[in-house]
């Protein structure tokens, strides 16, 4: 199946590791330009090194999402050098934490506003060429308790809401709008790993909850995510894919 | 070394703190690369000259100056065979003599803490001063031949030093200040004699007193049994120092091992080290990385405010680990905040037996009330937890000891993260061997 992306031009927002990282090189080997960021310097700088080996052309900058003219200054920097954009994956984020009011402001600020004001800046120029994809990356945690009630997965769960209904009012300007649900996912440096080295037993209790038995990669993410933002995906509009190996409990009806 | 990146660790330059502690890297002696051997830890015969050679003739560790505040408060320590008695005086002094009646051989106290105005022998109630005199013998003139020499208790040597009470079981030992130096620099900058107990454990191990203080001489083991301190130190980037007869290692923490990946979250023990400096890592906005020096700044601005003078300290040791090894038997991890040190104690009879004293502190921020000191609590290897950390440092040494016995097994084979190893065994070679090591000799 040709997923149609070549060519395209695609935005992401916390590609540096992580399904970030996954995403964009998906993107990149199906031939998408692509535009991406995160907030360190040195991951954007060996992200954009690493993902021109596809042969497509790479822009990067660092910018930290919360603070918002930057933020806007970035992405209008990036809709210049793709001279437009096809597809957009805002799925930079705070992570999770409880016992400080500051997580709050932290995962509205980064998680919410994030994707907010990336899709803000991308409609206009989609709604004008009549096409466009987005794809917003929620959680698991936003539908099962995962960590304790923190603000990581409330704050999460408002973009399964808010994509769909982004999905219904955008579908006239050709835009399709569609969420990504991961389950726990492992790569060297995210938490789980470092979750597998500090907290061992808890680590091996969430194995015992996967239905195989591991947790997911983010190239298998990756890969659900690009499939939802490519052409193909072209009847998927206010979609939400639960992408967990089966880890949830619950029946997506 | 098996590391997934390159760090170069921001540290003090040493020459800016020229009154604290030395940041100094030392000279690393040349120690030879051979075999340690294992009939050190199991041999009686060696034993024996580690008791005649080390043990009766060294300082040795006996307890807080805080738990002597009064006079007639006394320390009971034992080292191997030998039970003492260290006891404040009427002018604030301290004495250490022997805790056995020279009448029978009845212990006058068990091991233990407490206060006195005399000891009384529990058996024919002889009674000795605090000082040592024989204040009395019952029936004194049906003893033709006297009280024994001096009506006295011998006294041992004793003196106090940061905080600590030391003794010796050598007449002729030199003085506490050489036997210690260059530690006093090093060390008094903590300032220890404002920390109060929080933790008081002796555990009875299965091993050899040797084969605990070599499992705190080096940083080799945690990728071996620590996994989860990869996120909260750096085991790579250890300067070792070694000197005279004590050594030390300094360990970044608040950091991530290069043995690891860098994670973008907070690690669970780096997030607490900063809720303790009065942070909210929820506020932080720098890089995983950055954490140590942030805690450092953050620290030495705002410890003023929190009545915790680090005015002496340099600003790693705001952060680090700065590790002691006081030959023969004490290792003292020295933190800004907080002291957590182990005393290991030979068996009296036993090679395979230990004592492992885990002493801790923490700094009491001023205008706070001192607080409770805990109770002295004993037991036996596993038979309780001692924390997450100590019970894998604990976990493997009942079988190394096993394995020291082994035909297959000649010794120790030393890496140069183990030089302390190396070191500490020199020193012993220095004391049991003082002619130099013949063949044969282990």
């Amino acid at each position: 199946m040709d997923l149609g992306l070549q060519g395209k031009r695609a935005i992401i927002v916390g590609a540096a590791r992580g399904i970030g990282m996954a995403v964009a090189e998906t993107l990149a080997r199906e031939g998408c330009d692509l535009a991406v960021t995160a907030r360190s310097e040195d991951g954007v700088k060996d992200a954009v090194a690493s993902l021109k080996r596809y042969g497509t052309s790479v822009v990067g900058k660092a910018v930290n999402v919360k603070k918002a003219d930057d933020y806007r200054a970035w992405l209008d920097w990036a809709l210049d050098q793709l001279g437009g954009c096809d597809v957009l994956i805002p799925l930079s984020s705070a992570g999770g934490g409880m016992g400080s009011e500051k997580y709050w402001s932290n995962a509205f600020e980064v998680d919410v506003m994030g994707p907010v004001r990336a899709v803000e800046a991308v409609i206009p120029a989609m709604a004008e060429q009549k096409s466009g994809a987005i794809v917003l990356v929620a959680t698991t945690s936003a539908g099962e308790a995962m960590g304790g009630p923190q603000p990581y997965n409330a704050m999460k769960a408002s973009l399964v809401t808010w994509g769909k209904q982004l999905a219904l009012f955008h579908g006239k300007d050709g835009i399709r709008v569609n969420i990504v649900s991961p389950g726990p996912v492992e790569f060297e440096g995210g938490n789980w790993d470092m979750i597998k080295g500090t907290m061992e037993k808890f680590y091996q209790a969430q194995l015992r909850q996967q239905p195989t038995g591991r947790l997911g990669t983010p190239e298998e993410v990756a890969r659900c995510i690009a499939f939802l933002a490519s052409p193909a995906a072209s009847w998927c509009n206010g979609s939400h894919l639960v992408v967990d190996g089966g880890f949830t409990n619950r029946t997506h009806f | 070394m098996d590391v997934k990146r390159h760090i170069d660790v921001i540290r003090v330059n040493p020459q800016d703190w020229p009154d604290g502690t030395p940041a100094w890297k030392a000279e690393t002696p040349e120690l030879g690369h051979e075999v340690i051997p294992a009939g050190r830890y199991t041999s009686h015969d060696f034993m024996k000259l580690e008791w005649e050679r080390i043990w009766t003739k060294v300082w040795l560790l006996g307890g807080r100056s805080d738990d002597l505040g009064e006079p007639g408060d006394y320390i009971c320590t034992e080292i191997g065979k030998e039970s003492v008695l260290i006891v404040r005086q009427h002018d604030g002094s301290v004495r250490a003599f022997p805790n056995v009646c020279l009448h029978r051989g009845n212990k006058l106290r068990p091991e233990g803490r407490g206060n006195v105005q005399n000891f009384r022998c529990m058996y024919h109630h002889w009674t000795y001063g605090l000082d040592g005199r024989i204040e009395r013998i019952p029936d004194l003139d049906t003893f033709p031949q006297g009280g024994p020499p001096g009506m006295r208790m011998k006294l041992y040597p004793c003196e106090e030093w940061g905080g600590f009470v030391w003794f010796s079981l050598n007449p002729d030992v030199e003085p506490l200040s050489d036997y210690l130096d260059p530690m006093q620099q090093h060390i008094a900058p903590y300032h220890a004699e404002r920390m109060a107990w929080v933790r008081d454990i002796t555990v009875e191990w299965d091993c050899n007193w040797k084969t605990s203080v070599d499992a705190f001489n080096e940083t080799y083991h945690v990728q071996g049994i620590h996994p989860q301190l990869q996120w909260y130190l750096d085991d790579v980037n250890v300067q070792i120092d070694c000197y005279g007869r004590h050594n030390r290692y300094l360990i970044p923490f608040a950091t991530v091992s290069p043995r690891v990946a860098l994670p973008s979250a907070i690690p669970p023990a780096i997030h607490e080290i900063m809720v303790k400096a009065g942070m909210d890592p929820a506020d932080y906005e720098g890089r995983v990385s950055d954490i140590r020096r942030d805690v450092q700044l953050f620290k030495r601005e705002h410890g003023p405010a929190q009545g915790k003078d680090y005015s002496e300290l340099n600003d790693d040791q705001l952060t680090d680990d700065y590790h002691y090894m006081i030959f023969p038997n004490v290792s003292l991890n020295v933190h800004s905040d907080d002291i957590m040190m182990f005393r290991q104690r030979p068996h009296a009879t036993d090679p395979d037996k230990m004592y492992y004293d885990i002493w801790m502190f923490e700094l009491v921020p001023q205008g706070q009330p001192w607080p409770e000191r805990p109770k002295h609590k004993r037991f036996k290897h596993g038979d309780r937890s001692i924390g997450q950390v100590l019970d894998q440092d604990a976990f493997n040494l009942p079988t190394v000891q096993k394995g020291m016995y082994s035909d297959a097994f000649p010794g120790l084979w030393i890496g140069d993260q183990e030089l302390r190893i190396r070191h500490f065994h020199k020193v012993i070679d220095d004391h049991v061997y003082p002619h130099g090591k013949r063949p044969g000799d282990l």
